[in-house]
């Protein structure tokens, strides 16, 4: 698998949110560099998805998490937190890098979407 | 025919040495499904669809919805593309029903003369609209295949009058389409309300509310007693005394199973074909999945005969599995979705027969889950734009859970909490 993106290009970190806020839910929608990113906490772990589904454009954030998979309420896809992958689909939700420091959890805006396997 | 390797990440380890062929009667999601499941498990022998319908394996959901809507090309309804059957040795025959099978010798015979002889045969013929006697016409409409959906499509216009006989799913579906494209509804249902007989009397209400409020002209409890047409339009006249003119009429009464395939084959076909929980008939070599299979479910003790879209999938996929010698069991609780007037309804389980519904939302905002429960055991839940519960529902259902009411009806509760209980 590729990535769009290469590693090579700056960083860009923005802050998008609290580990408290996200603590709540574990789930949260948020707007980063004016790009609509949901926030998941999995465990310890915290990962960035666009929060419109590739399919039919519902909010991922106001899905839920099972079993480490994000499960979009629109028509239950699930897909991989970490790399956007959707199970038994070929269509890959796009991701973003995050950062945590602190209490604060930093996201990149700008989206990964993983190629096909071929 | 070439080597393949498995991309699905689940490779089946069994050899199949004595597995050559498998044939499927059918060639829509259940089909499309088991074929792609055959490839990614490995098997590479040979597959056939046989579909009666012209297309390639297409998806039926959004033919109700966003592509009656005229949101979604064709393009995006394909399952199985030609190039990816050609690319995994996959053979369809499309345009040639299947009539009948030879049990003894595994065939299936085609409504062009030929047959095709397998291995093992699954059949994935699905079903047709039930047609109303008495309801015949230039102006009347059934909602299946692609074409359906294409001719009505074209007459949803603005302005124009719709009447729909029947408010199950596809009625319901249709009369939001048309609303959205500026047509004027009226929705009949011989019923006291709609979708009533899946989402009991509760919800029923609920969905009459939210037709009512979205300008669909509803008539519950009326039956159609005549059908006319006219040079200006079609007039539908009903037991409520209603005199309703319309352009077009659309008929949503259900589907009949396509079971005449299996009809003198020893295998049993009123009200679908029984098969067990791996999707096996009575008959040694041929498998049933999809519309068209009336599937034993432990849990209820007795069988059911889905028609949605999950199910279809899920038993091709455990079909495929059993062919290749597995023992998938389908026993995942029912799931469905619609998409209606801007809402998404799901439904998971069995809400009919609940002692007791717990409401986690606002019921007159139309956001909200409805938990179902029988002797304290949830059974079924039923979302409005709430598919994050739904999710969380379906997988108690599953696990056989007992829950606490009022962590169900608490949005402050996290219902994950309920897994910890299980």
């Amino acid at each position: 698998m590729d990535e769009q993106r290469g590693d090579e290009q700056p960083e860009e970190w923005v802050e998008a949110a609290s580990l408290a806020q996200l603590r709540k839910r574990r789930r949260l929608g948020v707007t980063v560099a004016g790009r609509a990113i949901a926030l998941f906490l999995v465990g310890d772990d915290v990962y960035a998805l666009d929060d419109v589904c590739v399919h039919k454009q519902r909010s991922l954030s106001k899905g839920t998490v099972l079993n480490g998979r994000v499960i979009c309420p629109g028509h239950q896809w699930l897909i991989d937190p970490a790399t956007g992958r959707v199970e038994d689909r070929d269509e890959c939700q796009p991701s973003h890098a995050v950062r945590i420091a602190g209490d604060a959890v930093y996201v990149d805006p700008r989206p990964r979407v993983l190629s096909e396997e071929h | 025919m070439t080597t393949r390797t498995s991309s699905g990440g689940t490779g089946g380890s069994s050899p199949l040495t004595e597995l050559e062929s498998v044939v499927v009667a059918g060639a829509g999601q259940t089909a499309a499904v088991a074929a792609r499941t055959l490839r990614r498990r490995g098997f590479e022998g040979r597959v056939t669809l046989v579909g009666a319908e012209p297309h390639v394996p297409y998806q039926r959901p959004p033919l109700s919805k966003e592509y009656l809507a005229g949101e979604d090309d064709r393009d995006e309804l394909y399952l199985l593309t030609p190039d990816w059957c050609e690319g995994n040795g996959v053979e369809l025959r499309l345009g040639a029903a299947a009539t009948a099978i030879r049990p003894a010798e595994r065939a299936l015979e085609l409504a062009d003369g030929s047959s095709l002889r397998a291995d093992a045969l699954l059949i994935a013929t699905g079903g047709r609209p039930r047609r109303l006697p008495g309801i015949d016409g230039d102006r009347v409409r059934y909602l299946r295949t692609i074409d359906d959906a294409d001719r009505l499509r074209a007459e949803l216009r603005p302005g124009a009058r719709v009447v729909v006989i029947g408010a199950g799913f596809i009625g319901c579906e249709v009369a939001s389409t048309a609303i959205g494209l500026g047509a004027q509804v009226t929705l009949v249902e011989q019923a006291a309300r709609p979708l009533g007989h899946v989402l009991g009397d509760l919800m029923g209400d609920v969905m009459a509310a939210l037709l009512r409020t979205s300008g669909v002209d509803l008539r519950t409890g009326e039956k159609v007693e005549g059908y006319a047409e006219t040079a200006s339009g079609a007039v539908v006249t009903t037991s409520g005394g209603a005199y309703l003119e319309a352009d077009v009429v659309v008929v949503g009464a259900g589907m009949v199973p396509n079971v005449e395939a299996v009809t003198g084959a020893g295998i049993e076909t009123a009200g679908g074909i029984p098969v067990d929980e791996y999707c096996r008939t009575s008959v040694d070599g041929v498998y049933a999945a999809g519309d068209v299979a009336l599937q034993w479910r432990p849990e209820l003790g007795r069988r059911v005969r889905a028609e949605h879209f999950d199910n279809a999938n899920a038993q091709g996929m455990a079909a495929a599995k059993n062919i290749l010698g597995g023992t998938s069991a389908h026993t995942a609780p029912p799931w469905f979705w619609s998409d209606q007037f801007g809402r998404n309804l799901q439904h998971a389980g069995h809400c009919d027969g609940a002692d007791r519904v717990v409401v986690r939302g606002r019921v007159e905002d139309f956001d909200f889950v409805a938990f179902h429960l029988s002797g304290g055991v949830l059974r079924g839940a039923f979302a409005v734009d709430r598919g994050g519960d739904l999710a969380v529902a379906r997988q108690l259902i599953g696990a056989g859970a007992v829950p606490d009411p009022d962590v169900l009806r608490d949005e402050d509760a996290d219902l994950t909490e309920l897994f910890d209980t299980l």
